[in-house]
């Protein structure tokens, strides 16, 4: 991957970035220990050419395994996504502040964490088919947030 | 001049000397040997090894009554401990149990090194006091999820070890997290400040509950997903990276707690349907603790200043966590529903609590 070539987000290669980024930085994901979960991001609000249910929606589904993450996709809806997942769901504004957030400082300031984002259920949302699922966001956080921090290290451009 | 055991031993010995070996171990246990493992990506865990004829676990726990491993070859003369009264598979497992003993293994932490303690900056005097009375606060309800399950450990027959071993993973997380709590508060020039009694209620209530399914529900449900929600809070709230980084690395630990508390309870509530009433009748005693808890002023004002951002705006800040009395609430009743107990219309307490509502009963509204 090219650092100084900008990535579209939302779009598979962006997050295709973060999961190349995962592999290189193995030693760093062994420390915090494996993950086993599935994270579907929801952009809302985003350029209209988007392939979700309501004009602007854009899904797209990562699924961790032991150290890494190896399975990227974009859905067209989120009934294509795995039965077990968490959803993290927010503007693209939203996301747009929090990956310029984490690009300007290396790692996310106290306000630009996920947890800070989502605890109030606004700006960002978490949510899943039941309860346990989305206490696999709280179970896996420290790497969640470890594999988003990874965004400081490309250039990331908008739709 | 030995005693009969000694002389026994002295006879074998002998006999061994005399190249007369028993060797009958070897061939003792012909439906466990041969056994096949192949390691996964992570290296060799529990869940890789115990499979087949090890992976055959008892409804009825073993009446031999002793330490002897699952899956082996136990002889008719082994004692028995004579200290199991949980011999029933629906009274401890949980169908996670194995795989979150090979996750607390391999996400483990400690708080000397993994904590930027080095990041700790000096905080204005009511932001310090806050922060140290939030810790003061995890610091006395911690260990209760250690003690509780080391106080039925040994009573839990042991071909459910893996609940066992789960258990011994939370005591360690338990003992991580009342000293990470305890270094913060004495780490930045402040200290422990003061004791809540409305805890050791809820504290009481699960040590003292009369079976370990009560217990556990109280304990792993209830308590520790209020715990959970409190750890996320305290990373909201954080003044600095180095409580970020406690509440993110104990919230991940919490959550494993949970996992294993509902789906405990799913496996009992399905093969007992008619012990429900039990289950409501100690969350009943637990949600009236909680509130009770929730409302002490040194539970509430050090997080509403910390969310006001200082105590001038501690108003601002009981408006700003207005929602998390709620969320708790929310997750809780849903916890509930996956370990399949409906609970909301048996509540017995509110399951919201707005700033408007409450000065709305003071008259001031
Ligand atoms: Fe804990
Ligand atoms: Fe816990």
């Amino acid at each position: 991957m090219g650092k100084n070539k900008a990535i579209l987000f939302p779009s598979e290669d962006w997050f295709r970035g973060l999961v190349s980024l995962m592999g290189e930085q193995e030693a760093t994901y062994r420390e915090l220990g494996a993950t086993d979960c599935t994270m579907v991001v929801k952009v809302t609000g985003g350029a209209s050419q988007g392939t979700g249910e309501d004009e602007g929606e854009k899904f797209f589904e990562v699924v961790f395994e032991d150290y890494g993450a190896d399975k990227v996709r974009e859905l067209a809806s989120i009934e294509e996504a795995s039965a077990s997942h968490f959803v993290l769901e927010a503007s693209l504004e939203t996301w747009r502040e929090m990956i310029d957030n984490i690009r300007d400082n290396g790692s996310p300031d106290l306000e630009h964490t996920l947890n800070y984002l989502t605890f109030p259920d606004d700006p960002m949302l978490v949510t899943g088919p039941d309860q346990l699922e989305v206490d696999t966001f709280y179970r896996y956080n420290e790497s969640l947030q470890r594999f988003f921090n990874a965004a400081a290290e490309f250039p990331t451009s908008y739709a | 001049m030995y005693n009969a055991v000694v002389n026994e031993g002295l006879d074998r010995m002998s006999e061994m000397a005399r190249g007369n070996f028993d060797l009958d171990w070897m061939d003792s246990n012909p439906a466990g040997w041969g056994h096949e493992v192949k390691p996964g990506k992570t290296g060799l865990t529990l869940c890789d090894v115990e499979t087949g004829h090890y992976d055959q676990v008892p409804e009825h726990g073993s009446s031999h009554g002793s330490l002897a491993p699952r899956g082996c070859m136990v002889p008719d003369d082994t004692p028995s401990l004579d200290m199991y009264t949980l011999n029933e598979m629906s009274e401890v497992w949980s169908d996670n149990a194995r795989h979150l003993y090979d996750e607390a293994c391999n996400r483990q932490w400690n708080s000397t090194t993994d904590v930027p303690w080095h990041k700790l900056e000096k905080l204005p005097d009511d932001i310090e006091k806050s922060v140290c009375q939030m810790c003061t606060g995890f610091v006395e309800v911690e260990f209760v999820a250690g003690d509780m399950p080391a106080k039925w450990m040994c009573h839990i027959n042991h071909d459910f070890h893996e609940v066992k071993l789960f258990l011994a993973t939370q005591i360690m997380d338990e003992a991580r997290h009342m000293d990470v709590f305890r270094k913060r508060a004495l780490a930045n020039g402040g200290g422990l400040l003061m004791a809540s009694p409305a805890s050791e209620e809820l504290l009481a209530a699960i040590l003292q509950a009369n079976d370990y399914t009560t217990a556990s529900s109280l304990m792993h449900i209830f308590g520790e997903g209020f715990i959970l929600t409190l750890f996320r809070t305290g990373e909201f709230l954080a003044p600095t990276e180095v409580e970020k980084t406690i509440f993110r690395l104990c919230m991940q630990d919490e959550a494993r707690h949970v996992a294993y508390g509902v789906k405990h309870l799913k496996y009992f509530l399905e093969r007992h349907p008619e012990r429900e009433g039990e289950i409501h009748s100690i969350l009943d005693a637990g949600e009236q603790a909680i509130f009770r808890l929730t409302l002490e002023p040194q539970t509430i004002e050090p997080r509403a200043i910390l969310a006001g951002g200082g105590i001038e705006n501690i108003e601002l800040g009981m408006a700003r966590i207005g929602f998390l009395y709620s969320k708790q609430i929310r997750e809780y009743l849903h916890r509930l529903k996956v370990a399949g107990l409906e609970r909301e219309s048996r509540m017995v307490i509110p399951a919201e609590l707005s700033v408007e509502t409450l000065l709305e009963r003071a008259g001031v509204a």
